[in-house]
């Protein structure tokens, strides 16, 4: 039995169903409508189960799915070694999210991932205190600044909802956040560093690496036939 | 209380601290994990095992002895000059091995003669290894921070370049980003006319302006980096606009950066460095001979070590000397080390306390002797 795991609501389920109806597999949900269990029509050897983004990209890391629609931010912040314990097979081309770092307009010295390193450098002797960042991407954070940019010198303050505000209340200095239109960080007063976009998310059919999947016809059809939709 | 996994060789290791005159400190497995995460940063946090108090502080199992020895000192305000020694578990994630093993080392805090204390940590690591692991012979690597800050600054380079220089130091790869980066000019655009005149012409002026704007869109000018600050930084950004880092110095810098030599040689080497691009390096070149010469003195085998310019790590609180033993032809790490002088006012310090220690690895320290 092989499970695939959707998102349970909004634009994300609808979006992710038509992608499957598309590629032949019409989702239906068993018992109501508003059932957290489903099966894709005339399949007997695959179950959906709808779940939130967040807890695809978890369930998917430990393997107790097979298959998971969700964002691609949340898979690279969940899991270690992404790559490794997960395939990316198709991007499915919703749930377009750009992680990014973001500063305060105002700071008109700043405006590259090399400016930003400069300040944190200073920041402790100046200001008594490392450079915060709220965010809610501890990993992708500690990725870019340290592995790609060689930043080590920053805290990490801990923001589970509008992080953009954070900077004009004084509680973190910097974001990394996610944004669509980047309307929101416009009317924050916050501007995107120029090299600084993290990554640029969008919603995947991404499957667990397990051995059992190799040569099973299920799989490969299941990934061939997204794939030749989107 | 016995400890099934204390290595059989503990107590020799407290004789031999006993032996050179140290005091023995204990710090509590659960330490606060603040001072960790500050002085190391965010990297940090993946490796260590946190948890939180009821209240909400956060709290870590000792992924190391050099900052809580530090701060029970600071606490004590017993004075210095001290020497401290420790042994004990600390509890971290590594590449390999276990994530909690064993650790010993000494602190040498307040000691003002710097090329002594120096030679006296590498001194003492060496003889307590030659002991551990005899007729082994050690490898010792060093590397020094401030000569490398010292070649930067004899380039004459611009005070915002060399910061970025010295922070990449130890960093191969970023170091090397970095300094192709310097070679492109550097331009700042989108600024607008407004701006770009006042930064040129009117610093008051420009400080009022990002004073109004910040007061205008809401954001608070005294939480976070103040007019004055961006102001200041913006003009030194705009003074380097267009400008990039002259080749023939770039190649003086690397030609440093590619140094590595017995540190028997390292003094002609370095006179020789000196004299050939012709950089005022004699004071720094001093300071480097009289820790040579205090090693010796030290009865350290100067064939034994390799001086590495480009060998040093990325934190701001070390400032000299930094060194590694392992077995000759072992990447094995038995004791690493250096001289931090910045740590202790960083961790509240009223005074500039120098500072420099090694701690020895048990657990690998144990596998080598397992080996012979």
């Amino acid at each position: 039995m092989i499970t695939i795991a959707l998102p349970s609501k909004g634009r994300m389920k609808d979006d992710a169903s038509a992608i499957f109806g598309k590629a032949g597999f019409k989702v239906v949900a068993v018992g109501n409508e508003r059932s957290y269990r489903g099966r894709l029509e005339g399949v007997d050897d695959v179950e959906i189960a709808f779940l939130s983004a967040s807890e695809i990209s978890r369930e998917i890391g430990n393997g107790s799915i097979d298959f998971g629609v969700t964002g691609e931010d949340l898979i690279r912040e969940g899991l270690a070694e992404a790559d490794v314990r997960v395939e990316f097979c198709a991007r499915l081309g919703f749930g377009h999210a750009d992680v990014v770092v973001a500063v305060p307009e105002i700071w008109l010295d700043v405006d590259t991932m090399a400016d930003l390193g400069d300040v944190a450098a200073d920041f402790r002797a100046r200001h008594g205190r490392r450079l915060a960042i709220a965010t809610k991407y501890w990993r992708l954070t500690q990725q870019f600044f340290s592995s790609q940019h060689g930043i080590q010198l920053y805290r990490i303050v801990e923001s589970l909802g509008a992080t953009e505000g954070a900077p004009a209340s004084g509680s973190a200095d910097i974001i990394v956040d996610i944004t669509t239109t980047g309307s929101t960080l416009r009317a924050n007063h916050l501007k995107i560093l120029s090299d600084g976009v993290i990554l640029k998310s969008e919603a995947c059919l991404v499957r667990a690496r397990k051995p059992e999947h190799e040569g099973d016809a299920t799989v490969a059809e299941i990934i061939s036939r997204v794939r030749a939709v989107v | 209380m016995t400890l099934i996994n204390l290595p059989d060789f503990a107590g020799d290791l407290i004789a031999d601290f006993e032996r050179l005159g140290t005091t023995r400190v204990d710090t509590p497995v659960i330490q606060p994990a603040e001072p960790f995460l500050d002085m190391a940063g965010e990297d940090l946090r993946r490796r260590i095992f946190l948890t939180q108090s009821e209240t909400g502080e956060n709290l870590c199992l000792r992924p190391e002895f050099t900052i809580p020895v530090c701060m029970r000192h600071i606490e004590t305000a017993t004075g210095t000059p001290k020497r401290y020694s420790y042994l004990g578990e600390v509890f971290r994630q590594r590449r390999e091995g276990g994530s909690e093993f064993y650790q010993a080392g000494i602190e040498d805090l307040g000691t003002r003669d710097f090329a002594g204390a120096d030679a006296r940590a590498v001194a003492d690591a060496v003889a307590i290894l030659g002991k551990l692991v005899p007729e082994q012979p050690l490898a010792v690597t060093m590397g020094d921070q401030a000569m490398f800050e010292a070649v930067v600054a004899a380039l004459g380079l611009p005070a915002g370049w060399q910061k970025r220089l010295i922070r990449a130091f130890g960093e191969h790869a970023q170091l090397e980003a970095l300094m192709q980066r310097l070679a492109k000019p550097e331009h700042v655009s989108g600024l607008g006319a407004e701006v770009e005149t006042l930064a040129k012409e009117d610093e008051e002026g420009l400080i009022a302006h990002i004073d109004g704007v910040m007061e205008a869109t809401g954001y608070l000018t005294n939480a976070s980096r103040s007019p004055k600050e961006i102001a200041r930084r913006l003009k030194e950004k705009l003074a380097l606009a267009g400008t990039s880092l002259d080749p023939a110095k770039l190649d003086v810098l690397r030609e440093f950066l590619s140094l590595n030599v017995s540190l028997r040689y390292a003094p002609g080497v370095l006179a020789d460095f000196a004299e050939s691009t012709g950089l005022p390096l004699q004071a720094a070149v001093d300071r480097f001979d009289a820790r040579v010469a205090a090693f010796a003195n030290a009865g350290v085998k100067l064939s034994d070590i390799t001086w590495r310019a480009a060998f040093g790590r990325p934190l701001d609180y070390y400032t000299g000397l930094v060194f590694e033993v392992t077995l000759r032809n072992d990447h094995r790490v038995l004791a690493g080390g250096g001289r931090y002088d910045g740590m202790l006012t960083l961790l509240g310090a009223e005074e500039n306390i120098p500072a420099v220690g090694f701690s020895l690895w048990l657990d690998r320290i144990e596998a080598v002797r397992g080996e012979r």
